[in-house]
């Protein structure tokens, strides 16, 4: 065995143990994202229990979604994909929102002109005051749907705890598929690296018997 | 982080979308297309097979979640699709619990140690 050949097999064999590393970290994060996901399943069912038996399903998904989860990919130079969640809040709605919305209607008078002020001997008027009243912004009127809301408000407003639950392990599941996503990829990386390493030991094995052939001729 | 991030697709039983529904991934987007596929017992393989390519050449798509039972309906379909992006996940379902065995990535990878590789 020439200097070349035992370069490729010690390289051949970390790249090997690598391999095997990737496959039972990889065979960890799937029981962990399968066991998961039961539990997310079976929060789901014991709040359908709680809410009744057609509660929870697909005819009270909301008419307007808005992705509250991405996930940002990227290749690197040898081929490997990296995934990595971005998770954004749910728009909340703020009191203003929920409550009659004014549209312009004037609620107090805040212009009071000098003469007013002067014949009535009015005690609390500052000139400055008024306006900065007038240009104190609104609340805003204009009706924006809620794209961004939460899913779980699809089924109902007062839901059980149980359906909460099963919210949190199905986040939990989105997070672990982007992991479990990249080191799938990291596998069939590490595979071809593999095949290919294999078959550059296998040209320089048959260069070297060659080469003996040659020598003993 | 640059740009705007890709969608997870789920295809899958009515409580597994919902479930990952409720994980924040739905998306309707302006052609009212969903980034999800509900499939029922009417729901015909040539359906979901047509779901499944759509979500493949959608670019705004960096994961497909599909349950395993539904994946061996097209698995062909799976097997012909060796881009890292978008990533094919198969999870189990209520009735099918997940088997190694039959994940298109992981037959792949044993594939490395089949007698046709190491002649």
């Amino acid at each position: 065995m020439g200097p070349s050949e035992k370069e490729a097999c010690v390289l051949l064999d970390t790249r090997l143990l690598a391999f095997m590393d990737q496959l039972e970290i990889l065979e960890e994060k799937r029981e962990r994202l399968n066991s998961l996901i039961e539990q997310g399943w079976f929060s789901m069912t014991k709040a359908r229990y709680s809410m009744g038996n057609k509660q929870v399903s697909a005819l009270q998904y909301g008419s307007e979604m808005q992705p509250l989860v991405r996930v940002h990919t990227s290749t690197l130079d040898n081929g490997k994909a990296e995934f990595q969640i971005e998770r954004t809040a749910p728009g909340e709605r703020t009191v203003e929102d929920i409550g009659p919305k004014d549209t312009g209607g004037l609620r107090r008078r805040t212009h009071f002109t000098e003469e007013v002020v002067k014949a009535e001997g009015y005690q609390g008027y500052q000139p400055s005051a008024g306006t900065e009243a007038e240009k104190e912004p609104l609340p805003s009127s204009k009706v924006e749907p809620d794209l961004q809301q939460d899913p779980i408000r699809w089924f109902g407003i007062l839901v059980p705890q149980t359906l909460r639950q099963a919210q949190v392990s199905f986040r939990q599941v989105v997070e672990l598929s982007a992991e479990v996503a990249a080191l799938q990829s990291a596998v069939l990386t590490t595979r071809e690296q593999l095949q290919l390493q294999m078959k550059l030991k296998r040209r320089s094995q048959n260069e070297g018997q060659k080469e003996g052939q040659k020598d003993s001729d | 982080m640059a740009g705007r991030g890709k969608l997870i697709a789920v295809i899958g039983d009515e409580d597994t979308c919902t479930g990952f529904l409720l994980g924040g991934i739905g998306e309707l987007n302006k052609n009212r297309k969903p980034n999800f596929l509900v499939v029922e017992k009417e729901t015909s393989i040539a359906e979901i097979e047509e779901t499944f390519k759509s979500f493949l050449s959608r670019s705004d798509i960096g994961i497909i979640l599909i349950n395993q039972f539904i994946a061996e309906m097209i698995r062909h379909a799976i097997d012909q699709h060796m881009e890292s992006i978008p990533a094919v996940l198969e999870i189990p379902s209520k009735e099918h619990p997940y088997d190694a065995s039959k994940d298109s990535i992981l037959r792949r990878a044993k594939g490395m140690f089949s007698a046709e590789d190491f002649r």
